[in-house]
């Protein structure tokens, strides 16, 4: 079958042909257009779109036929390649140039020649709101959660997107009434731990760190390979190679300033980011035959992938998230470092615009997606991660994959800055500040926070090249998370909250969130209900602490038991299938049963004010009135 | 209908993050003036 592509009013010349492969409408054209690089999704390949309708190409056998307005024409087989359009090794090397030499320069201008302890960590609790609201956007805002919205929109349709982003930023919302609270008895903190270990002692402490730890571990090594994964798809270049650049990239400008560097960059990689998303959406929408796409290809979804209201979505991608919601952002040390860090009448407003910013960046990435599910694209190599590089290479030009490039590292780059940032904190504060030194030194401080961003960039590097499935890791890492929620949030408002029942509640919900997360034990007849029974006292907790942020306790215990019993009739026989979700609910139940049996009836009560005592600066002035030359000599003893 | 509304919803979140990028860009710019005037550092 021979089709005719009209190249019209472009100027062109045959010699030499450069030819782009284009999927669509799973045929592949090609088109010459001389020595200048055509913008792919423009005028030529919509009409090519049309002209095909259902007909069958075959790869090997067919023709395309490209005509070009001076008459020439050239004929080129229809190819079964599935690669990808690449950018060129040279454009990719001056990108990274720019994004990673940029970030490393706009670090330089707040770079001090002698750091401050406090400020690496959390930049002096008094962030405006424009970088502390783009910083907390960018770090929550990840590749992964980029294509995994996309993923969701492919696999579930209409209402895919809503389920990935929709949760993901009511994770930021939800956590700042508590955050306002953790600010008002701890304004001086720079870790959660570092609280945790005011209020209750070193046990609580290491294992809300530790939690810390192996999450932004896990983060980072996450980020890295998807910059690795981004650099092969799109450049001539390997994933090791992708993965080595986008490691030494982000170690290069946030290892001298840390946490300062990591917001101020942030900044600059969300407009980056933001602004690509702004560009990017529409144009793949109307390159890929804009409204149109819907009527003909409605039959490529199944009735449910067409209903916004699905229920295979919900239980599947939304229910899983809502559960995590809280467990995400008490385990992320990213969110925590951020409150501690902005300054305190403003973090309402930062954490209300993080929500919707990240919201409508990740649902609106996630329509890709749900386009591509309209489309009938199948993604390249039957993997779902390649949707969004495919959509981009499908329909844009080089201009705008050099913009989606840019998107997709800033993304990473963003996050994995934090990452370090995060881990360089609770090693600087919990582990050596708190543990190891008699009296901590910012100076030492300092080392110790730069060797940790080394020693993890590192082992993140060694992780990713394992080809790890971390998205899973963090899945499991996330419900495990649910054990800690109601212990840590506990601990900031009821005074008879125990060390004691602190660690053993968070144990015993382990012991049994990882059998059923694992399905260690078939969960067939009394077992079944009696774990379905759990979950819902799970969802009571979850959606009672939800509530308790915004309208207190009161309203919590009635939200949360009207939830409980509503729930039951539907999860009771049905639940214990999802284990997931199971895993997660029984989680948050077990550990806020026993913490809530050990609390009760302990005769504690915890005089809050003292927290403010406990946890302080570690250097002995505030940042900007302080002469670096006397940190050295400065040993301090906050929180000791 | 069905199409007119399928449109809107995917073009809707480029408008709303369109919406943020300029809160977040005048609150930068707030910072900056804030910390110039006061002759600090911006972080």
């Amino acid at each position: 079958m021979d089709i005719t592509l009209s190249i019209g009013g472009r100027q062109a010349t045959a010699s030499p042909p450069i030819y782009r492969w284009m999927r669509h409408d799973h045929v592949r054209i090609a088109w010459s257009a001389g020595s200048t690089c055509f913008e792919p999704g423009n005028g030529p390949i919509l009409r090519a779109r049309k002209r095909l309708g259902d007909s069958p190409v075959e790869a090997g056998r067919d023709y395309v036929e490209l005509q070009a307005p001076l008459g020439m024409t050239e004929r080129k087989k229809v190819s079964d390649d599935a690669g990808l359009y690449q950018l060129s090794g040279w454009a990719v090397v001056l990108l990274l140039i720019a994004i990673y030499g940029g970030s490393f320069l706009m670090s330089t201008l707040i770079g001090r020649k002698k750091e401050n302890a406090d400020g690496y960590m959390t930049a002096g609790n008094k962030i405006g709101f424009g970088i502390s609201a783009a910083s907390m956007t960018a770090t929550w805002i990840w590749a992964s959660s980029m294509y995994a919205s996309a993923t969701a929109g492919y696999t579930y349709g209409i209402s895919g997107p809503i389920h990935y982003g929709l949760w993901g930023a009511l994770m930021i919302l939800f956590i700042y009434p508590f955050g306002k609270r953790i600010r008002a008895v701890a304004p001086k903190a720079h870790t959660l731990a570092e609280v945790m270990h005011a209020r209750h002692g070193r046990s609580s402490q290491l294992m809300l760190a530790g939690s810390n730890i192996v999450g932004s571990v896990i983060s980072l090594t996450s980020n890295f390979i998807a910059g690795g994964a981004l650099v092969s798809l799109l450049s001539p270049y390997s994933f090791t190679q992708g993965v080595i650049v986008v490691a030494a990239g982000v170690l290069l400008y946030t290892l001298w300033s840390g946490f300062r560097a990591s917001v101020l960059t942030d900044f600059a990689q969300v407009v980056a980011m933001l602004g690509a998303v702004v560009v990017i959406i529409p144009v793949v929408f109307f390159f890929a035959g804009g409204p149109a796409m819907f009527s003909d290809g409605a039959s490529n979804l199944t009735p449910e992938q067409s209903n916004f209201f699905s229920s295979d979505a919900f239980l599947n991608q939304g229910a899983p998230y809502i559960a995590a919601v809280l467990a995400y952002a008490i385990g992320n040390q990213t969110i925590a470092q951020r409150l501690f860090a902005v300054r305190e009448d403003l973090i309402k407003k930062t954490f209300v615009t993080a929500t919707i910013g990240y919201g409508a960046t990740v649902i609106g990435i996630g329509m890709l997606g749900v386009m591509a599910l309209y489309l009938g694209m199948e993604p390249v190599g039957g993997n779902v991660n390649n949707l969004i590089p495919q959509m981009a290479s499908t329909f844009l030009g080089p201009v705008l994959l050099c913009l989606f490039f840019v998107m997709i590292l800033g993304a990473l780059s963003s996050t994995a800055d934090s990452d370090l940032a995060a881990l360089s904190s609770i090693m600087m504060a919990d582990i050596y500040g708190k543990n190891l030194a008699k009296k901590a030194s910012p100076k030492t401080m300092l080392m110790v926070g730069r060797i940790t961003m080394v020693l993890a960039t590192a082992a993140a590097l060694v992780f990713a090249s394992g080809h790890m499935d971390i998205l899973d890791l963090l899945v499991f890492v996330g419900a495990l998370w649910g054990a800690l929620v109601f212990p840590v949030i506990a601990s900031f408002y009821w005074e008879k909250v125990t060390n004691k029942a602190f660690t053993t509640s968070v144990i015993v919900a382990l012991a049994v969130f990882i059998p059923v997360r694992f399905s260690w034990f078939p969960m067939t007849g009394a077992t079944g209900i009696i774990f379905d029974i759990i979950s819902v006292v799970g969802i009571g907790v979850v959606l009672g602490l939800m509530s308790f942020g915004f309208f207190g306790l009161k309203p919590a215990k009635i939200i949360g038991a009207i939830a409980a019993l509503a729930s039951a009739p539907f999860v009771i026989g049905f639940l214990h299938d999802y284990t997931v979700l199971t895993g997660s609910l029984v989680a948050y139940a077990v550990s806020t049963v026993v913490c809530y049996a050990m609390s009760v009836r302990s005769g504690q009560t915890f005089d809050f004010a003292l927290i403010k005592q406990r946890v302080g600066d570690y250097d002995p002035q505030d940042e900007d009135a302080q002469s670096p030359d006397d940190l050295d000599s400065s040993a301090v003893t906050a929180g000791k | 209908m069905e199409t007119f509304f399928l449109t809107l919803y995917v073009l809707v979140w480029p408008v709303i993050v369109a919406g943020v990028l300029w809160t977040l860009c005048k609150g930068f710019m707030k910072d900056w003036w804030q910390s110039r005037k006061e002759g600090r550092s911006i972080i």
